[in-house]
């Protein structure tokens, strides 16, 4: 994408904090479970890292009967969200991370006008206690969506987060005419121009999600979630998010033991 | 039809204004006073589970304690103005501290080596700020050899959690204890966008760099308080880090960032691993159908 945010545009007040966290102290947002699983998993937290971006999303006109993706509306989506993520991993490099783990990325409106949305990423970023590297093909800390259980499993069974990867396409999905409507009523029947404005949207999305991930040289994606939200454009223009941590196998075998089963007989 | 008033509390609508004030001095005074409590039944709000999770590591609950403060903000710091507004955030940070240093001595005054669980609600309206704190104190079964201020092993006084009691356990289990509630805030203003500005932007695909640099002040300045709270803790980390974020319902052009979290630090020698077991439940969830979801979003 040609609107990648340039590097080292981090708002000026976020280098003292991080100072302070070189000096023996972290700060993360993992619950106390998912402290002592990346424990466990051989990695200390350093810091609670976060980038943020309020966005003001433009307009695109949408004709009334034609599915088509809004490319400027995706292009938005994508920008802030970018904006938003390479804030945080910039937080997280100069914290010397690994990668960062638990990510959330939202999306908050506030009442600051139409068309304006907070985009936030945060997460905990982490480092390896045994001094080996864990950073991605791109030389940037690693950043993943997993929790700090899946985190460990994940780890046990011989693969390494690189990266959350996400794919966006933003789609304007045609109104039927009152013909279409007029036709079908009372039958049963698939309505075409629906199901096929869903798919290319869905496939356009998740297409995009894995080409990041190629780009990472990942092995496979995991944790993939597929959001459709309408944000504040009406019911026929939809975002489709698909987003997922891209892994890859380092070849170590499996350390994860056998898993116990078990019934439970509360209930 | 009157209820019996039990003796000692005042039957409703009969205290005169005036004498409410006494009654209140008289209430913090007997909060103040120095007599522990003994053989006293247990209050606690803490599940069955959680009290015997305590018992396992040795520690059992004293009693239910609170932290109220209610403090008030100057008139007239709403106006839309530039940067910082300082008196809001000294009066949140000042709010909290004296809900946690009550907390602590209402835990001290019961006995307790530490608060855990401890419910934080943070109220920020227009003329005041209330910061309401109730936990579970709790201290080790058997009584550690009387002697000097710091007998409780390395802690050096009573703590405050916001961790579940089950929570306090699993880091003790790996060697590491709670030390206090970090906590930090900062309310700002954000800059105002020109009407041309505004308007050129209207159809933009832009970032909002005003609103961007107001949200990273803040959020710079209230995560730099909590680690300042945890530092001068002594602590090594702070885990369970909330944070609270937004422009404030009452006054749109400031937002605030709030976090807290609970400071801890390492008091075994080292980390200690605690090898969990990997287990599959074999129980089906609940599956229901229901024709409803059929209709689509």
């Amino acid at each position: 994408m040609s609107t990648t945010p340039t590097a080292g545009d981090l708002p000026e007040d976020a280098g003292h904090r991080l100072e302070e966290l070189g000096e023996g102290l972290f700060t993360s947002d993992l619950s106390v479970n998912e402290f002592l699983l990346v424990k466990e998993a051989g990695f200390h937290p350093l810091g609670f890292v976060m980038g943020s971006s309020i966005y003001h999303t433009g307009v695109q006109l949408r004709k009334f009967s034609t599915s088509q993706e809004l490319t400027k509306l995706t292009e938005a989506m994508y920008h802030a969200r970018e904006l938003a993520m390479t804030r945080m991993e910039e937080e997280a490099d100069q914290l010397g991370a690994d990668g960062i783990v638990g990510v959330r990325l939202d999306v908050n409106y506030y009442e600051w006008g139409s068309d304006a949305a907070e985009f936030i990423a945060m997460g905990t970023a982490v480092k390896s206690e045994d001094g080996e590297s864990y950073r991605n093909a791109k030389g940037k800390p690693f950043t993943s969506d997993l929790s700090g259980q899946d985190f460990w499993t994940l780890m046990q069974t011989g693969h390494v987060p690189r990266g959350l990867v996400m794919g966006t396409c933003v789609y304007h999905i045609a109104h039927r005419g009152l013909g279409q409507a007029l036709g079908s009523m009372g039958q049963n029947v698939e309505l075409p121009n629906f199901t096929q404005a869903l798919y290319e949207a869905r496939e356009l999305a998740m297409t995009r999600m894995q080409d990041e991930a190629t780009e990472l040289e990942a092995t496979g994606i995991v944790g993939v979630r597929l959001e459709e939200k309408t944000h504040q454009w009406g019911s026929h223009t939809i975002e489709f998010l698909a987003i997922g941590t891209a892994v890859e196998r380092t070849g170590e075998a499996v350390t994860l033991p056998r898993p116990t089963t078990i019934i439970s007989l509360d209930n | 039809m009157s209820v019996p008033t039990p003796p000692g509390v005042p039957a409703p609508g009969s205290v005169p204004a005036a004498d409410v004030r006494a009654e209140l001095r008289a209430g913090m005074a007997s909060l103040a006073a120095p007599e522990a409590p003994s053989g006293a039944a247990v209050t606690s709000d803490l599940s069955i589970d959680e009290t015997l999770l305590l018992h396992s590591i040795g520690w059992v609950p004293v009693d239910l304690v609170n932290g109220v403060s209610v403090y008030a903000v100057p008139g007239g710091v709403w106006v839309w103005s530039q940067g910082e507004i300082a008196p809001a955030t000294e009066a949140h940070q000042r709010a909290v501290g004296a809900a946690v240093a009550r907390l602590r001595r209402e835990c001290e005054h019961v006995g307790g080596a530490g608060v855990v669980g401890v419910e934080v609600t943070i109220e920020v309206h227009p003329h005041h700020v209330d910061v309401e704190l109730v936990g579970t104190a709790v201290r080790p079964a058997v009584a550690p050899p009387a002697g000097r201020r710091g007998h409780r092993g390395p802690l050096p006084e009573v703590f405050v959690s916001d961790l579940s009691a089950r929570d306090f356990v699993l880091l003790h289990g790996a060697g590491w204890a709670p030390l206090g509630l970090a906590y930090g805030t900062s309310f700002v203003n954000v800059p105002r966008r020109s009407a041309s500005t505004a308007l050129q932007q209207r159809t933009q695909n832009v970032e909002l760099a005003n609103f961007t640099n107001a949200l990273y002040s803040a959020r710079e300045s209230g995560m730099e308080r909590m680690q300042e709270t945890a530092l001068h803790l002594g602590a090594t980390g702070v885990v369970a880090v909330h944070v609270a974020e937004g422009p404030l319902s009452f006054a749109r052009h400031a937002v605030q960032f709030s976090a807290w979290g609970t400071a801890v630090t390492l008091v075994a020698d080292a980390h200690q691993r605690i090898a969990p077991e990997v287990v599959l439940s074999l129980d089906d969830r609940d599956i229901a159908f229901a024709a409803q979801s059929l209709r689509g979003r």
